[in-house]
């Protein structure tokens, strides 16, 4: 899976480069986080690119924001689409990463 | 451009009052002469004159009859006549008001008053022409909208001959989805310039009620043309009845998904719809007044079924009340007669093929009322097999299969009407079909690859309805423990998800082993 970094400061901005990230690719998505994870312990997904969640999806984020926990960082997102957003809040996700509409609210939010 | 000076015919059998006549007027205007009545009428009906000087006593043909003929025609009616004669007594100057004459001018005359009389006369006709000019193109850029070309399975034709005076017909169409459209046509009492202002002012009227209850049902719900019409009705009345006026018209709604016609009818001619598996046509009236009487009566609204391949025909009296020679009219049978004989060919060519047995029949390509008339075909290829109501998917238990799932659930729903299914909620249903897909992949066959999955679609008007079949482990919904949501765990989500994405879910465990995830998704109500 493509996903794009950009260090700004000691946050990593990665953007999430697939259209869709269901079962089929997750587990593709949390390899590629793992290849990231030694630059920062701070991330933000860039999310704009992403039409389609399903739940494999949403257990993806999760485990990056433990990983991210663990090395007393944090996982951040900003940029969501609609349809994203919709299920997020189905199950909650909202409340447990927080969400931020652009790059920049994200980052001072660290 | 310069504008050709006017033609004036001048009608007499006496040379030396012609060359007078010719020589007060041949520096101002082009000059026809005819020296008897029928000579004149063949005159007129060739080169159109803008206004005739017309002997009264004259052997054979007199003054009287030459101008009741020309009056009598179409064609010739609107030309102005001003009789010429020695006789000055008062009972002569009524008889030629009476058969239509404009003015009269007595021997022996005055040139200077020949020349005043004529010019203004051509003033008037002028001023009159002008009139039926911006009319005229009222009619044709505001009265008459264009049909919607892109919905799937109808033909629209049209045909508008507009008369000499602008009746004030008008016709309009309203597409919500590609699945359905409204058609309105409607006829205003009364002709000219007044007449074709308010039918623009009531098609405007008609555009601006149905997005005010679009706008109030949220555009959830389309309203229902009897709604649309006591809307018009009580936002028109009072300029109606100030104008002391009246509009016939016939609201009606194709419902390409349900192949039903929704009309109401305010004593506008009679719809025909010709079924083309009976071959026979059948008359669609409603039963209310005119919009402009005060109606106290709820508006009524009929619905009728159609199938592939029916035709419906609208169209405005002046249609069936075209006159022949003999004053006889077209008529409803006559019309309805033809398109039983014809309805099967191509609606463009049909129209034309309408317009020319109508021509036919009054000798004439021109009439005293607008002729409209507005065809809708529907295709004889079913929509269903186009937009199936059924359909089916057969997949192996591979993730990489969940995008192709999705694209058939999008295709399958894509008929269905926005305003019932928008794309959040089709995005749920997609969801949820891949919660359960993954599911299955996951749980029933153990991530094995290779295994069945058959996906079952179908549609009915109230509900879309998918089954998910496997034939792997059997799964009790009540053995998934209920999601945590404080990001510890993410178990339980897939099936929070597709429960909460569509209406019901129900599992069930069938013979050999065949398991089935039921998702319905209601398509009245609302969500």
């Amino acid at each position: 899976m493509e996903l794009s970094t950009e260090k700004i400061g000691d946050v990593t901005v990665v953007s999430v480069l697939t259209e869709v990230l269901d079962a089929s690719n997750t587990e593709e998505f949390k390899t590629g986080f793992t290849s990231i994870l030694n630059e920062s312990n701070k991330l933000i997904f860039e999310m704009s690119n992403v039409k389609f969640i399903d739940s494999s999806g949403c257990g993806a984020l999760l485990y990056c924001q433990k990983q991210l926990n663990k090395l007393n960082g944090g996982l951040k997102l900003c940029a969501v689409q609609e349809t994203v957003r919709t299920l997020f809040e189905l199950i909650r996700i909202d409340r447990v990463i927080d969400i931020f509409d652009s790059k920049q609210e994200a980052l001072r939010a660290f | 451009m310069k504008k050709a000076k006017p033609l004036v015919l001048i009608v007499d059998d006496n040379s030396v009052n012609i060359d007078l006549l010719v020589n007060t007027l041949k520096n101002d205007y082009r000059l026809g002469i005819a020296k008897n009545g029928s000579k004149a009428l063949e005159y007129a009906g060739k080169h159109m004159p803008d206004l005739i000087l017309l002997d009264i006593m004259m052997p054979g043909m007199n003054g009287y009859e030459v101008c009741t003929r020309l009056k009598a025609v179409t064609r010739t009616r609107d030309i102005p006549v001003i009789f010429i004669t020695a006789m000055s007594e008062a009972g002569h100057k009524t008889r030629g008001f009476e058969v239509g004459a404009l003015d009269y001018i007595t021997k022996p005359f005055h040139a200077a008053e020949v020349k005043a009389r004529v010019k203004t006369h051509l003033a008037l006709k002028e001023a009159h022409d002008c009139d039926i000019y911006i009319a005229s193109r009222i009619q044709k850029t505001l009265l008459l909208g264009s049909p919607p070309r892109d919905i799937p399975g109808i033909q629209i034709s049209q045909l508008t001959v507009a008369s000499q005076k602008v009746d004030g017909d008008f016709y309009d169409f309203f597409k919500h989805s590609n699945l359905c459209f409204d058609i309105v046509v409607g006829d205003v009492m009364g002709k000219g310039v007044p007449a074709a202002l308010l039918g623009a002012a009531i098609k405007s009227h008609f555009l601006r009620v149905l997005n005010e209850q679009l706008r109030l049902s949220g555009r959830k719900k389309l309203p229902e043309p009897a709604t649309i019409i006591s809307a018009v009705h009580s936002g028109m009345i009072d300029q109606l009845e100030d104008l002391e006026t009246f509009v016939t018209l016939c609201y009606a709604r194709f419902d390409m998904s349900k192949y039903i016609f929704s009309f109401v009818d305010c004593g506008h001619m009679r719809t025909i719809h010709f079924h083309d598996d009976l071959n026979t046509c059948s008359l669609l009236r409603g039963v209310n007044m005119p919009l402009g009487f005060p109606e106290k009566e709820p508006f009524r609204q009929i619905s009728v079924q159609f199938k592939p391949g029916d035709l419906f025909v609208f169209y405005s009296d002046g249609l069936t009340e075209s006159k022949n020679v003999d004053g006889s009219l077209y008529g409803e049978k006559r019309l309805v007669d033809f398109i039983q004989a014809n309805a099967r060919i191509e609606p463009e060519s049909l129209i034309k093929s309408i317009w020319n047995d109508v021509a036919a029949f009054s000798h004439s390509e021109i009439f005293d009322d607008d002729v409209t008339c507005v065809l809708i075909k529907i295709d004889k290829q079913a929509l269903s097999t186009v937009f199936p109501d059924q359909d089916k998917l057969e997949i192996m238990s591979d993730l990489k299969e969940l995008e192709r799932v999705r694209s058939f659930i999008r295709k399958f729903c894509a008929k269905i009407d926005d305003s019932v299914l928008d794309d959040k909620r089709l995005n749920l249903i997609e969801l949820a079909a891949t919660e359960v897909i993954a599911n299955i992949i996951k749980h029933a066959y153990n991530e094995r690859s290779g295994k069945p999955i058959q996906i079952n679609a179908r549609m009915s008007a109230d509900e879309v309805v998918f089954e998910f079949f496997d034939w792997g482990r059997g799964f009790d919904p009540e053995s998934v423990p209920e999601p945590v949501f404080d990001g510890s765990n993410d178990g339980g989500f897939g099936l929070h998800i597709i429960t909460h994405s569509v209406d019901e879910v129900i599992y069930s465990r069938g013979d050999q082993g065949k398991n089935c995830a039921c998702l319905k998704i209601k398509l009245t109500g609302g969500n």
